[in-house]
């Protein structure tokens, strides 16, 4: 049932250039880091590239800087260097928190921050093995023609759950992509389309070479809920990047992953600055969340559960910042 | 048993263990099969149907295509229950839930099996399909099986005592519905067999990973239609049974039809999946649980209807709906019990045994019941249970008997170390404390396959090399039973733990045994191997008084030594007394024997034996939580524990095996369910099944509470089931002293903490609207 992993044609780069030609020779491969999500996805038999394009060897991409006004992250970084990157950890505490919530120790070694921004989308009906999928006729996500969560529709409703995003989201991130025309930079947030099927909006030739974070005075948090203290993907991650000035909001941005198929920023959160966050304000940032997350049966834990517990995690960490931020 | 060195006081490690550790131990996957061809199962990509088409002839045809079977290659069923054999290893006409394997492939290396698979040709008319009890016992429903109306395997119907006079008696009567979800055993190790047919000699050897290595004997020879002489069953090391391994499986049938089908040797490795599909695990459980309570905590009567979602097949069904009955007593005095069970045939992978067969979930009910009856009541949790203590000896209502019971005792234990008496009810909102009790059966007293022979049987050999080695059927699937045979044997001949060698689970050389289930090993097959330490002393103390002209009443044995008196005068090291022993009658070889008396084997009525055995296991348990009450996650901070093994005969084991239920009801209690989409397993995986990690386990304060029971052995009875039970009430109990909550579903998820949390603000607040407007 579990496919044995046929051994395609490995290939190891040595920097970017090499690796997009490499791609572009290809067109059936994948690029592979730490292969966490990648290799259970192959052995499920939901992916079956031709060629992988091991992108561990690239240095450019290993490589974390902090400076005065941004911090540079290489997509090729480790969860876990990240996450015990005690510099990031103290200008923007929400990164290190997404970090070290990720999987388990194992898979944060071998997983890489490009790795978890690029995260297939994940549905109880798409990761299954292919006997499953089969004795259920497939589903659109792959090989399909039916949702098997909203069957009416024709739109694939897979959550994207990385955990990083949502951090980067509220913290303004941007990706630097290379790509055989060379080079651009856009805001993470326009990386990512609502569609389970095809979230990640880059060419098949492009790859993250890196993400870059502004450096502002924020405060930031993220959590995640989940059936267990590891390992889990999110069932609802919120992350939140806040400053206030003397008794009242400056800036406020909400990240959120595991409800929907991209990870987005809640819209309308500016209608808070120069206002303090009270109990009415935190009911009313409740509400926002709860309308502009769209949770569907994708997780055997029921999406009302996912809408409630995100809304309650904005809420609480608005408050915490918040209080933070005026202390 | 003596506690005087230190070794006898905290116990040793597992004789096994550093074999394991090491990753020296063979498990089956590990075993030498690079000639051996690979196996691979067709399953039933449906629910319920008549098989109209299989045809292997292009499956058959692909090169490197050893063998496939189908049923055609093995008419005859199989099952653990002799009277309840009701399934094929490979469907025979008809499949009865999604996985159910069809056909099966030997071929040279797996990826020509997978694609041989694929070159299978089925189709099926399909049938009307049920994936829950109520569906399944509808009355115009489609019948799984042909004699079984209503879909209902078996029910039960037992009453002792007067119930109507009970309830009459009672201050306060309570009726709850509970519900559990289906659990599965998720052992570490994957399932695995390895069979080697020679086609010359007519002989079959199987390895598998098997808690019954007799059962696998007698249904290899009844499905390859095999005499029994020319099978050999051998366990190599054991990665964790829990009961997933209690009954013979398909697969290992399977691999002993391709083996002999293709003349030679065939491996099998399952992968997570199959290994949820094959299950037998926990059946998901509707309880109506109706208590009556005088106003001092007295119980007065019970009424408890049991529905257990059962599977498409029969397996230990009947004994599972029979143990959710028997178990409501033997832990409290109930002076009337009624008992309705029901196991219900659906299309979904069958249920089995699992670790507090039968009981878990039925005391899950009971516990947090009892404890809300009591904050009704205003009585201490600890009070109510207090009030209902049996004495022992005595025999319960259904004619269990209980020989030893420190149940108060362990009460007192966990209410001093957890701080009970400070603490209840004096925690801020959000955390909690809980408590409840649980027992469970040290070995049952009637085996399922009833022979007429001992129950347990333990041969010992001595040889020229003064080494003694115990010979035993008995399987360690890491539970430790293999330590305990050494303990027991070193300590009844007064020799170190060193000379003992034990040999279990070889069909060709140990003494059959029945296996590891119901936590029968150390009772029944330790009381074997006292048995035959004893025979063996009697030669060697005989050899003994002879060389040292003593009379044999005189001789004592202890410390590898011989003496008379204080040994200062007269002592023989027991090599040389061996020696002396051999000189007559050449290497020796003893047997020793464990039979449960007829008494002990349950009432006379319908299903009486199920629930009987010589020695019933206590656990008192306190669980302290945080809830979060935004999220609805719990947190477990702390467990304590107090457990009446009877005598901990190796203290260090006794501890881990405690420890271990209590993790494991700890998964069941808070994260582990199956869930099927139209009868596909949603979570057959260990991420989507999940188990609780590293991450959330609490520190388990153990304590041993010694009873001393009269039949076993050194006075020991069971360790590694009857805390389970124990910790899935104990955390709803506790989460309702946190924030107030009662919750009726297991598990208890983060889901259907917040769900209850939400409904008790909408109560407050239609209260407060109440009290506003009145």
């Amino acid at each position: 049932m579990t496919a044995p992993v046929a051994m395609t044609k490995f290939v190891r780069p040595h920097d970017v250039a090499e690796a997009i030609a490499v791609r572009r020779e290809n067109a059936d491969s994948r690029f592979i880091a730490g292969g966490t999500d990648l290799m259970v996805n192959i052995r499920h038999g939901i992916q079956s590239p031709s060629a992988l394009i091991d992108l561990t060897g690239i240095d450019e991409m290993a490589a974390i800087e902090v400076g005065d006004s941004a911090i540079r992250i290489g997509a090729g970084v480790t969860i876990a260097a990240l996450a015990r990157h005690a510099h990031i950890g103290a200008i923007y505490p929400a990164i290190v928190q997404a970090a070290e919530q990720i999987a388990a120790p194992a898979h944060r070694t071998l997983g890489t921050v490009g790795g978890n921004l690029c995260l297939d989308t994940r549905c109880i009906y798409y990761n299954q093995s292919e006997w499953w999928r089969s004795a259920n006729g497939y589903c659109l996500k792959r090989q399909g023609e039916v949702c098997h969560v909203a069957p009416q529709g024709r739109h694939c409703h897979a959550a994207f759950t990385g955990d990083l995003a949502p951090a980067l989201l509220a913290l303004d991130a941007a990706v630097e992509i290379a790509g055989g025309f060379g080079r651009r930079r856009i805001p993470l947030a326009e990386m990512y389309v609502e569609d389970g099927r095809a979230h990640l909006k880059l060419a098949h030739d492009e790859l993250i070479v890196a993400v870059h974070v502004p450096v502002r005075p924020l405060r930031s948090a993220y959590a995640k809920v989940r059936l267990r203290g590891a390992i889990d993907y999110p069932l609802a991650g919120v992350a939140v990047a806040l400053a206030a000035d003397r008794g009242a909001v400056t800036s406020l941005r909400i990240g959120i992953t595991g409800t929907n198929s991209r990870p987005f920023v809640v819209t309308g959160t500016d209608d808070y600055v120069g206002r303090p966050i009270d109990d009415k304000t935190l009911q009313d940032i409740d509400r926002l969340v709860q309308k502009q997350v769209q949770p569907m049966r994708t997780t055997i834990t029921s999406a009302h559960y996912r809408r409630l517990a995100a809304a309650a995690l904005a809420r609480r960490l608005v408050a915490q910042l918040f209080q933070q931020a005026t202390a | 048993m003596k506690r005087d060195s230190e070794q006898q006081r905290t116990g040793v490690p597992l004789i096994d263990g550093l074999e394991k550790v090491t990753g020296r131990a063979k498990y089956t996957a590990d075993l030498d099969h690079a000639d051996a061809l690979v196996g691979r199962i067709l399953r039933s990509p449906i629910s319920h149907g008549e098989i109209a088409q299989l045809d292997i002839s292009k499956a058959l045809a692909l090169p490197g295509v050893r063998a496939v079977v189908t049923s055609e290659d093995c008419p005859y069923t199989y099952g653990v229950l002799p009277i309840a054999m009701n399934e094929y290893p490979l469907a025979r006409y008809r499949v009865r839930y999604r996985g159910e394997p069809i056909a099966a492939v030997a071929a040279v290396d797996a990826e020509t099996a997978e694609r041989a698979l694929g070159l299978i040709e089925l189709k099926f008319r399909e049938l009307p399909a049920y994936f829950t009890s109520e569906a399944a016992r509808a009355p115009d429903a489609a019948l799984l099986h042909d004699n079984k109306p209503r879909n209902i395997e078996r029910e039960i119907h037992h009453e002792f005592g007067d119930v109507r006079q009970g309830f009459a008696a009672a201050d306060l009567v309570r009726e709850q519905r509970f519900s559990c979800a289906e659990v599965n055993h998720a052992q570490i190790e994957p399932h695995a067999c390895l069979a080697d047919y020679d086609p010359i000699a007519r002989r079959l050897t199987v390895q598998s990973v098997s808690q019954v290595g007799y059962y696998l004997h007698l249904m290899l020879a009844r499905c390859l239609n095999m005499d029994p002489a020319q099978i050999r069953i051998i366990k190599p090391y054991v990665g964790g049974g829990f009961g997933s391994r209690v009954e013979v499986l398909n697969f290992e049938l399977i691999t002993a039809l391709l083996a002999r089908a293709a003349g030679g040797k065939v491996f099998m490795q399952l992968t997570r999946e199959e290994n949820f599909l094959t299950h037998r695990g926990r059946p998901q459980t509707d309880i109506k649980l109706k208590l009556g309570m005088r106003r001092d905590g007295r119980l007065t009567a019970c009424e408890c209807e049991v529905v257990q979602r059962g599977g498409a097949y029969a397996g230990y069904g009947i004994v599972t709906i029979l143990y959710a009955g028997a178990l409501l007593q033997g832990i409290y005095d109930i002076p009337a019990v009624k008992y309705d069970g029901y196991r219900v045939y659906t299309n979904l992978p069958p249920c089995g045994a699992m670790r507090g067969h039968g009981s878990v979930n039925m005391r899950h009910a009971f516990e947090c019941l009892l404890d809300r009856m009591a904050r009704e009541l205003n009585l201490d949790p600890f009070a109510v249970r207090r009030a209902n203590l049996l004495r022992a000896p005595t025999r319960t209502l259904n004619e269990l008997m209980v020989n030893s019971y420190a149940l108060g005792e362990c009460l007192t234990a966990v209410e001093r170390a957890s701080g009970w008496k400070e603490r209840y009810g004096k925690l801020p909102r959000g955390k909690g404390l809980g408590m409840a009790c649980s027992h469970y059966v040290s070995g049952a007293a009637k085996p399922v396959h009833w022979t007429g022979e001992p129950h347990a049987v333990v041969n010992l050999r001595l040889d020229f090399d003064g080494g003694v080695t115990a010979l035993t059927g008995a399987a360690d699937i890491g539970q430790g039973s293999s330590t305990m045979v050494a303990i027991v044997v070193a300590e009844t001949l007064g020799v170190s733990l060193d000379r003992v060698r034990v040999i279990a689970g070889d069909s060709a050389l140990t003494p059959k045994d029945n296996g590891a289930y119901s936590s029968r090993i150390t009772f029944m097959v330790g009381n074997a191997a006292i048995d035959a330490a004893k025979k063996l002393k009697a030669i060697l103390v005989e050899a003994a008084a002879r060389k040292l002209e003593a009379r044999v009443e005189d001789v004592e044995c202890a410390g590898e030594a011989f003496t008379v008196g204080s040994g200062k005068q007269a002592s023989l090291p027991f090599a040389e007394v061996a020696k002396a022993a051999l000189v007559d009658r050449g290497p020796i070889t003893v047997s020793g024997t464990f039979t449960c008396p007829p008494e002990a084997q349950g009432g006379k009525h319908r299903g009486g034996a199920v629930g009987s055995t010589m020695g019933f296991s206590y656990a008192a348990q306190v669980v302290e939580v945080t809830v979060d009450e935004d999220t609805g996650a719990i947190s477990v901070d702390r467990v304590w524990t107090a457990f009446d093994c009877g005598r901990a005969i190796n203290p260090l084991a006794v501890e881990g095996q405690i420890q271990g239920a209590i993790w494991m009801g700890m998964g069941q209690a808070l994260s582990e369910e199956t869930r099927y989409l139209d009868g596909l397993p949603a979570h057959a995986s260990l991420l989507e099944y999940r188990v609780p990690t590293a991450a959330e386990s609490p520190p388990i304060e153990v304590e041993i509470v010694e009873s001393r029971d009269p039949n076993g052995p050194f006075g020991a009875k069971e360790a590694s089931e009857g805390a389970l039970a124990g910790f899935p009430p104990a955390l709803v109990n506790a989460v309702a002293n946190a924030v107030g909550i009662d919750l009726n579903e297991l598990p208890a998820t983060p889901d259907r903490v917040l769900q209850a949390l939400v409904e008790q603000r909408r109560q407050a607040r239609l209260a407060n609207a109440r009290k506003m407007a009145s």
